[in-house]
């Protein structure tokens, strides 16, 4: 019982002793860290693998606990109440086990930094995804902001980008918080995610769903309040932007799946057709974009536009059936988008670019690097055995059979163009003739094997059956 | 002839009274202590002062006081103003006895503990005449504790202070001329008579007295003063200023509209005031924009906390004036903790002033730079910090009070205000940022109170007592 706090603190307590705890002087000259400062680097990555495997191991361990204390009790009552929801569970899961694959191939300057950020994203994340209490749930929005600001701050590409970032998030923050006092107001308490109470009616209501929900499409992202997303994408480091897409991205539509949908079904309902309008843009409009882009982590970025697209008609659907595809597509494309970053990020620390232009013929003598991404892409572009199939064939039946036509259209046109820039990124990467003047043109590590295998496997294993995720 | 103070509760004053007693103590132990042992002496009876007038303070609460014929009345929420103003105080004396040597000039802690008591006469102040006291005793010794310092941003500042200071005071004045005139008394009690809610007088005196409220307040449009004068100060000084000034007069301002208004005039009376605190926090953060001083930066900074206080205050309820003192106290804790900050990497000269100086602190200082970021997180209202919960409090009285426009700006303030001071953070932890500055070697002092700020900041999020819960409010 007393795992679940442990299982969100751990990650936070860890990773701020590896920051705080004393360094050598000159950490992360780079690109020549010193020893010591590589011998720090590989204890903060087997010290912040051992600490997200932890958490996988106590998520599993107490997956119906629950754990509450007091926060307020004036004007609402609010409290410190932690417990998976059974979505939550899965996406927490997903959590642990992308942080635990980021880490391992961590190879960043100020190695030990980077894996404190990255253990103290994980922790806070999963006080998000663990939190029952709505006044907890904005907290831990606010707080898993501010690993990946300085993520980009330090590790970024372009300054700008952290403010683009910070500044649109945290406005959808602000936006939830204003949102979430009205409704403890209005409600009396904000401990509701995943009790079964009335739903939530009055003259507010629909003001209050609309800073719920200008919130979590910000965070999704959906078009047009996707800019902040292909600069950050593109700007953090892999083992980051592997977790932030993979995980991050996912607490908008939760917060769709475990706050609007059950206290605001009305509004949802009400908003269906502009929520499908906007959702069937970004699936468009991304697919469009990825086919265009030339640098392979923008094609993915903009592919994330689709995919999460396709989430949110699913859930504005209101379709139990559509819902439970959300769920499968929510875990599927959490595992192959982490794993598609994560082996573009092998590709660019060898080759040191990822411009789809210079690259190419890595696939002939690197059998593993061509397979994982392989396995990713065809994941990502919905191959019958692989997880996100199942997630796409059951919420465009969901949607049919919800009476919505059009969207389904629009979602097919975009599976179809989803191969197209899925199979060009493939190509332009690994097959055609060698590049000779690429630097290393080297296979994966025993260690990226490891890193990448437990994702592709878990998209086979969850393509295959899926009934786990089903049955919720 | 019965004179007044035969009649006196003293036991009311008996906080004041120490404070003052003990200031008195500095100033004569100042002249046996030498150049160096000074800052020791002012600042170790000076803390005993500050402890025994704050555990006196602590005992009347909940119990009702009063002094020179009901003119001063503690025991309720004055109580809790005068126990921030004794924090600030103490915070301020510590902030003392870190600066360098050049800064500090002997009497500076005696007059900033009279200015205290002045801050805590206004508290307790329960008539007109008792009100202008604290007023110009706070003011008094902040005249001339700006232009302490022999530099000319410095006496600029103390000019500007006094002269528009002054000007506050004459609207202040007037209005309680008038205000005198409508009811033959000057008790601010006496004002609660539905009879007063015709007579012109009352209107007219009453919005004088309002406008040197806001002038004090600094709100929009009279906070131009503020960012100079802030400047201008020594560090120390603008800490204090920066917290005592405002609880001073938000407790007057507190005890205006909670107790001395006629029935039903409340609203229209006050909706100016609420414009203009919804105003200021969105000039106040878009001020912060430009600075490149961090002083003139806490200064706007103020402005605009001062908007979301009032927010709280708006629609005058019972909670929402707890919520109001919550935020207050917690925005003692990170503005001070951000002063400490300053005054730990403030060498000879006040660089902790300029944000120039906080480049590349992260790889110097890493604490140092934790804790300047949980102080400008909490400044910016992100979690964990007592600023996020407090936003929460105050958003959902004006969510209760069917003021949610003031909300509504609140959060686009807030949005403003998060490049502001994101972009401090940013100075300290970015690699790009260039060559780090030199800090100065460790100051015991001002990490320490640095560490018990930020240490208060974050626990008063999470410890479920919270004001709130516990303030068993009395008037």
């Amino acid at each position: 019982m007393a795992l679940v706090p442990i299982t969100i603190l751990l990650p936070l307590v860890v990773g701020a002793l590896l920051y705080a705890l004393p360094r050598a002087p000159l950490d992360g000259v780079y690109p020549e860290p010193s020893r010591r400062a590589r011998g720090d680097g590989w204890l903060a990555r087997v010290i912040g693998v051992a600490t997200a495997v932890a958490t996988f191991a106590m998520l599993v361990a107490e997956r119906d606990a629950q754990w509450s204390v007091r926060w307020l009790s004036r004007p609402f009552t609010a409290a410190f109440h932690f417990g998976a929801t059974p979505v939550a569970f899965w996406i927490a899961l997903l959590l642990a086990l992308c942080t635990a694959c980021a880490i391992a191939t961590t190879r960043v300057a100020r190695t030990r930094d980077f894996v404190a950020l990255l253990l103290m994203l994980e922790g806070t994340m999963l006080g998000l995804f663990l939190a029952r209490d709505l006044l907890v749930f904005a907290l831990f929005w606010d707080l898993m902001l501010l690993p990946v600001f300085f993520g980009l701050l330090n590790w970024g590409e372009h300054p700008a980008t952290a403010w683009r970032y910070f500044i649109y998030n945290f406005a959808g923050g602000l936006t939830l918080l204003l949102a979430t006092a009205a409704f403890g107001v209005i409600y009396g308490s904000t401990d509701v995610i995943g009790r079964t109470g009335a739903p939530l009616v009055g003259a507010w209501a629909p003001w209050i769903f609309a800073g719920f929900a200008f919130a979590f499409l910000v965070k999704t992202p959906i078009w047009p309040l996707h800019t902040w997303m292909p600069p950050t994408y593109s700007g953090l480091p892999p083992p980051m932007v592997a977790v932030v897409s993979a995980v991050q991205s996912k607490a908008g539509l939760y917060g769709l799946l475990a706050i609007a949908l059950p206290l605001l079904p009305n509004y949802v309902h009400q908003y269906a057709l502009p929520l499908m309008v906007l959702a069937a843009v970004s699936l468009i409009y991304g697919a469009v974009v990825a086919l265009v882009q030339n640098d392979a982590k923008r094609v993915v970025a903009y592919s994330s536009l689709s995919h999460l697209g396709l989430i949110v008609i699913a859930i504005a659907s209101l379709n139990p059936l559509a819902i439970k595809g959300a769920i499968v597509y929510i875990v599927a494309h959490g595992l192959f988008s982490a794993a598609l970053f994560m082996v573009l990020g092998y590709v660019e620390e060898r080759e040191d670019t990822r411009s789809l232009l210079r690259l190419g013929g890595l696939g002939w003598k690197n059998p593993r690097l061509a397979g994982a991404l392989c396995i990713a892409a065809l994941a990502a572009l919905g191959l019958p055995g692989l997880a996100g199939f199942v997630g796409e064939l059951v919420i465009l039946i969901g949607v049919y059979q919800a009476g919505y036509t059009w969207p389904v259209v629009v979602a097919l046109i975009a599976i179809i163009l989803a191969s197209a820039y899925l199979i060009r990124l493939y190509q332009d990467v690994m097959n055609g003739p060698e590049v000779e003047d690429l630097p290393v043109r080297a296979d994966l590590s025993w260690v990226e094997g490891l890193a990448v295998a437990p994702l592709l496997f878990a998209l086979v294993a969850l393509g295959v059956d899926p009934a786990p995720l089903l049955r919720l | 002839m019965t004179l007044p103070f035969v009649h006196a509760d003293w036991s009311a004053v008996v906080p004041v009274g120490i404070v003052a007693a003990t200031a008195l103590f500095i100033l004569i132990a100042d002249f046996f202590a030498g150049r160096e042992g000074q800052r020791y002496v002012s600042i170790g009876i000076g803390l005993i002062g500050i402890a025994a007038a704050g555990y006196f303070a602590a005992r009347q609460f909940g119990h009702n006081y009063d002094a020179f014929f009901g003119g001063f009345m503690v025991g309720g929420f004055a109580t809790v103003f005068q126990e921030i103003i004794l924090l600030a105080a103490a915070g301020s004396l510590i902030l003392y006895a870190t600066i360098g040597a050049p800064q500090r000039v002997a009497g500076m802690s005696a007059i900033m503990l009279w200015s205290a008591c002045g801050a805590m006469l206004m508290a307790g102040a329960a008539n007109l005449m008792m009100i202008f006291l604290g007023l110009e005793l706070l003011s008094l010794g902040l005249y001339a504790l700006c232009a302490a310092v022999d530099r000319k941003t410095a006496r600029e500042s103390a000019l500007k202070y006094l002269i528009l200071s002054s000007t506050a005071t004459g609207f202040l004045i007037f209005g309680f001329a008038l205000l005198f005139g409508a009811t033959g008394s000057i008790r601010l009690a006496d004002l609660v008579n539905p009879y007063l809610a015709t007579s012109p007088y009352f209107w007219i005196g009453a919005g004088m007295f309002l406008i040197g409220i806001v002038f004090k307040l600094s709100l929009v449009p009279f906070h131009t003063w503020t960012p100079d004068v802030f400047e201008g100060a020594p560090l120390p000084v603008t800490a204090f200023m920066s917290v005592v000034t405002k609880a001073g007069t938000l407790a007057v301002f507190a005890r205006f509209i909670y107790a001395a208004l006629p029935p039903d005039t409340a609203e229209g009376l006050l909706l100016p005031v609420w414009i203009v605190a919804g105003i200021s926090m969105i000039a106040g953060n878009v001020g912060m924009l430009a600075q490149e001083n961090l002083k003139r930066l806490l200064g706007y900074s103020g402005v605009a906390q001062i908007g979301y206080i009032l927010a709280a205050l708006a629609g005058s309820t019972p909670l929402g004036l707890r919520y109001a003192l919550y935020y207050l106290v917690a925005y003692a804790f990170m503005n001070l903790g951000a002063f400490a900050v300053a005054a730990a990497i403030s060498g000879e000269d006040e660089e902790g002033a300029q944000i120039a100086s906080y480049r590349g602190l992260a790889r110097r200082r890493p604490w140092l730079a934790a804790a300047m970021t949980v102080f400008l997180l909490a400044l910016a209202g992100l979690p964990p910090t007592a600023g996020f919960l407090g936003k929460i409090l105050i958003l959902s009285s004006s969510v209760a009070s069917g003021y949610v426009w003031l909300g509504a700006l609140l959060i686009i303030g807030t949005a403003i205000s998060l490049y502001a001071y994101a972009k401090v953070i940013r100075v300290m932890y970015a690699h790009d940022a260039g060559e780090a500055h030199a800090v100065r070697p460790f100051v015991p002092l001002a990490w320490v109170s640095a560490a018990i700020c930020g240490v208060f900041v974050i626990a008063m999020t999470f410890y479920p007592l919270t004001p709130s819960n516990v303030l068993p409010l009395v008037r």
